[in-house]
């Protein structure tokens, strides 16, 4: 009968009217790369934090004018750029120039996703071996780090002179301070033991001092770091707490009075100046014996190029990559976000304006990457050194067994 | 003239009326079905556009060595069951799946228990049901990074809120270590998760219960069948549709619970609540191995399934015996 | 019942309410803590320092907006695609109806992440990136087969007898279910709703996935923003989720209003 063919009719049209109508309404923006179009970049990084976000972007804007470009700029969440990355290459969406944390970048260059900078005019003049060694995959330089930052020991001034401690510089003038420190709610030390990167990062300095190495952590060297680290916690001179602190939970307990004590790095300078009341200092890590040497890890974040198959573009990628690690570009980057610039011969002009930094110009210097030993590997050895700080700090197992364990993990 | 008055003239007329009649009737019944059909197409478009594609490819990735290169070349080597070998043969694995048991059936218990109650509680009416019903949405509402640390900062074993209140009620000496001891990290966050879990269930029940004709509880209260006895005979089983959309529903993402675990402790201390879901995560994007990563979630969805369908298996059994 | 029950109902109600609700007064409070301290905040902000609200509602209110469109379009797009599968896996298909259910089912056990990856790819093929209807239809994956399974345990129980009677009468599938299916589960269709809204208000993943660039940022990434890799700052995130609750509470405190009681009378068997 005409009426119902008609309805039924138009019940089609209408569905499918509306599923076409929905997947065709696509409106602007799409995907992250301005198609042609050889003056507008687009700068993918994780600085969303003040004051790093306004510097960052002052600094590609500097770059940009001065090349003549336009910036797209997209900041993500710092948890979230590997994902993005991996979601951006699936879709062959990578940015043009896209900043990678520095563990990171063996992986993305194994992977395909990077240009070598020898590829390109970048001048890498000046730079600290361990640096570029961290910038590098299989012998070729993927990333640029205009700054760096490694670990230092904060300490809380006022609470040290209460307790008639000096800075320890030895494992043992540190279990002696902390103990004198703690009590009353309060804590000697405070350090990040959580079950993430940021727990073994922290770990490093103790574990390299101690002639250990983050290959193999079945070995005395290594066992005996942890066995530092769980002494401290079980005789009450860091709290149980630091198994699920993040470096930014350790610096508010700080920054709140509770630990005498940190181990954390130069970012949380702006943070600890804004502090009523707070008189810090900054020595550093103590090592195993008098005379050792500290073997702190290099942190920071690198600049890439990524392979958009865009040459014109990628051209000017690396020049911008080239401007954001000139000499200008940064001692602007470190006075900001408080780092080490990576041109040793910076290192005293930053120095001059924030005497805080001393120590950790010094420090990096002899700093050694995360990945230089085991590159792309790096993540097994990561997860297995936070596995076994985390059974030992517990009291599950005993650092040995921890140790042994979490090396047999695959 | 109406299809009944035509259907009714037909049949009391002379035979060669009947096949016109039956013609009608198929008709109708044809038209049902194109009707049926086109009222299932945009959801069966929408489910086989954006879960369908997803969904054959973890099943095939967890088939596949998948690393980050290949979500730039697309090459991604079989190795067949490899993944799952090695996933058994983990010691995280059979932790993660046992933490995922009792996480799934605690959080379940104690969501679908106190959202009930609630319910049944705020059924009744009283000045400032409505607004207060809603406001205890809240919990459920909250993005998860910020209920996660909100609740870290609540369990902190020393300056922790809950903590200080405990202290200050005697209840306990010194700071009880929610979030850092491996025997009570777990409970803490199924804690967390069925006080983000309340609203929902209480949101649904209370949605069921109106459902539930105030005379049949008139009647019931006329015999002296009231409280305990009502819930008993009238509110459970008139509830039975709702209970098992809730539980079932429940289940299924309470399995899949990832960002709370994530925010509160990471899966630690030395992997305490790290389930099924985390494990993956980490596997995937920590450790870069998406094929291991994507083994474990089948495994996640292959539980859910299970129990899904042998769940609704037994109500729908039951359900006949009534 | 009476005033005296009524009264204590109330009472209690407002005691559940507030040790419910304890962590959320912890939110308000901690965006109100100067310096976003977190660790020695008090228990009440005496002092109270609104500079994490001046940066939310600055940097924020945009991001609101769109949460709200992206939130109401998937409301719609929810109702107006599960509805009328619920029914007919209901009323036409009821023998099918187990088998069908499990198929939705199935799509909730999916890893959000699974589905985000593969929609990336097909979102960037296609320009739906950074766009709200992108965002709509991706965010509806959890409304759309929450609704079915909702609907569907609804519409089961509706009255045969009223339905396959107006058919009689002459009504097509379509009238029936417009004119008589889709009022008697009022209470369903707004929970369900309710619940697409809340999932795609709530919804981060998506939003994180779907966007390379600051036009179109629903609040949940809004506030992310604010989480940078080292130093955290606690007031203007705890300011945006506050701010971001109200239009969610609001929408609650009307929507409950149209749960009514008894509409539906006798509708579930």
């Amino acid at each position: 009968m005409k009426p119902r063919t008609t309805r039924v009719a138009w019940i089609a049209a209408a569905s499918a009217a509306a599923v076409l109508g929905l997947s065709a309404c696509s409106d602007g923006t799409g995907g992250g790369t301005a198609s042609g179009d050889a003056t507008t970049l687009v700068v993918q990084d994780y600085y969303g934090d003040e004051p790093q976000k306004t510097v960052i972007g002052d600094l590609l804007d500097g770059c940009a004018a001065d090349m003549g470009v336009t910036i797209q700029r997209n900041v993500v969440a710092a948890p979230s750029l590997v994902q993005k990355t991996l979601q951006q290459a699936s879709a062959h969406d990578l940015p043009d120039v896209l900043m990678v944390n520095n563990p990171d970048v063996q992986q993305f260059a194994q992977a395909g996703y990077l240009r070598p900078l020898e590829d390109f005019d970048i001048d890498t003049s000046g730079y600290p071996d361990g640096i570029l060694k961290a910038g590098s995959y299989d012998g070729t330089l993927y990333g640029l780090a205009p700054g760096v930052n490694t670990l230092a020991l904060f300490y809380n001034e006022d609470l040290l002179k209460a307790a008639g401690v000096t800075p320890p510089t030895t494992w043992d003038e540190l279990k002696a301070a902390s103990a004198a420190l703690s009590g009353d709610g309060k804590y000697g030390v405070a350090f990040s033991a959580v079950a993430t990167y940021e727990g073994s990062w922290q770990f490093m300095p103790f574990l390299w001092s101690n002639g250990g190495t983050e290959s193999d952590i079945d070995t005395p060297e290594a066992i005996g770091a942890l066995q530092l680290w769980t002494d401290l916690v079980q005789s009450g001179s860091a709290s149980q707490s630091v198994v699920n602190w993040s470096q930014a939970d350790v610096a508010d307990q700080f920054k709140a009075g509770k630990a005498a004590m940190m181990v954390n790095g130069p970012w949380q300078i702006p943070g600890l100046e804004a502090t009523d009341g707070l008189n810090y200092g900054i020595v550093q890590i103590p090592v195993p014996a008098a005379g050792d040497t500290l073997i702190d890890p290099l942190g920071g974040e690198m600049w890439t190029v990524p392979n958009t198959g865009d040459d014109a573009k990628e051209k000017k990628a690396a020049e911008l990559v080239a401007c954001l690690n000139s000499d200008k570009s940064q001692l602007q980057n470190a006075l900001a976000q408080n780092y080490v610039p990576a041109r040793s011969s910076l290192g005293t002009q930053v120095v001059a304006q924030v005497p805080q930094m001393q120590t950790f110009v010094d420090l990096v210097a002899n700093a050694r990457g995360l990945t230089a030993e085991l590159g792309p590997d790096y993540p097994g050895s990561a997860t297995r050194i936070y596995t076994a700080i985390q059974s030992a700090l517990t009291g599950s197992l005993p650092p040995a067994e921890a140790a042994a364990q979490a090396q047999a993990m695959k | 003239m109406t299809l009944q008055a035509a259907q009714g003239g037909a049949v009391s007329a002379a035979p060669p009326s009947r096949i016109p009649d039956r013609r009608r009737v198929l008709t109708m019944r044809r038209r049902t079905w194109i009707a049926s059909a086109l009222f299932l197409l945009p959801a069966v478009a929408y489910i086989v556009l954006f879960f369908g594609a997803p969904i054959v490819k973890n099943l095939t990735m967890g088939f596949q060595d998948y690393t980050t290169a290949t979500f730039y070349n697309g090459e991604a080597p079989w190795v067949g069951f490899q993944n799952y070998v090695d996933m058994f043969e983990s010691p995280v694995f059979s932790i993660a799946l046992s933490n995922t048991f009792v996480f799934t059936i605690a959080s379940i218990a104690g969501q679908f228990v106190i959202g009930l109650a609630f319910a049944v509680f705020f059924r009744r009416r009283f000045p400032l049901a409505g607004p207060i019903r809603a406001l205890m949405l809240l919990p459920w509402l909250l993005p998860l990074i910020v209920t996660g640390a909100i609740w870290k900062w609540l369990l902190d074993k020393d300056s922790g809120a809950i903590n200080r209140i405990l202290e200050a009620l005697h209840l306990t000496s010194t700071g009880i270590p929610w979030l850092d001891s491996p025997s009570l990290a777990l409970l803490s966050v199924i804690l967390v998760n069925i006080w983000i879990g309340i609203p929902f269930n209480l949101t649904i029940f209370y949605s069921g219960l109106q459902s539930i004709p105030d005379e049949l509880y008139e009647a019931a209260s006329l015999d002296g069948a009231t409280g305990w006895k009502a819930f008993r005979h009238i509110t459970w089983p008139m509830l039975r549709p709702v209970t098992n959309v809730v539980l079932v529903l429940g289940v299924v993402y309470t399995l899949k619970v990832l960002d709370i675990i994530l925010g509160l402790t990471n899966g630690g201390p030395a992997n305490a609540t790290q389930t099924l879901a985390t494990l993956s995560y980490n596997l995937s994007f920590t450790q870069f191995e998406f094929g291991q990563g994507a083994a474990v979630s089948n495994v996640l969805i292959l539980i859910s399934l299970l129990f899904a369908a042998v769940y609704l298996r037994l109500s729908r059994r039951s359900e006949a015996a009534e | 019942m009476s005033a005296r029950r009524r009264g204590i109902s109330t009472a209690l109600a407002i005691l559940i309410l507030i040790v419910l609700l304890f962590p959320v007064y912890w939110m308000v409070n901690t965006s109100l803590q100067p310096n976003g301290a977190t660790v020695t905040a008090q228990w009440f902000p005496f002092d109270p320092s609104f500079h994490g609200y001046e940066v939310a509602l600055a940097e924020q209110a945009g991001n609101i907006l769109t949460s709200v469109l992206v939130a109401s379009g998937s409301v719609v797009l929810t109702l107006f695609v599960a509805a009328p599968a619920a029914y007919a896996i209901a009323q036409a298909l009821p023998r099918r109806s187990g088998p069908l259910m499990l198929v939705v089912l199935v799509t909730q056990m999916i890893p959000g992440i699974v589905v985000a990856n593969a929609l990336y790819v097909w979102y960037s093929d296609l320009g739906l990136l950074n766009t709200i209807p992108g965002l709509i239809l991706a965010d509806s994956t959890a409304g759309i087969p929450f609704a079915i399974i909702i609907l569907q345990a609804f519409m089961a129980g509706l009255p045969v007898g009223v339905l396959e009677a107006a058919r009689m009468d002459g009504a097509g599938q379509l009238r029936v279910f417009l004119s008589i299916a889709v009022p008697m589960s009022r209470n369903a269709l707004i929970t369900s709703g309710l619940f697409a809204f809340l999932f795609s208000w709530s919804d981060f993943l998506f939003a994180l996935t779907l966007t390379t660039s600051p036009d179109v940022r629903p609040v949940t990434l809004g506030i992310y923003s604010y989480l940078g890799a080292y130093v955290n700052d606690w007031s203007p995130v705890m300011a945006t989720s506050v701010l971001a609750s109200l239009p969610a509470v609001v929408l609650l405190l009307v929507a409950q209003k149209y749960i009514a009681a008894g509409t539906t009378a006798g509708a579930v068997k």
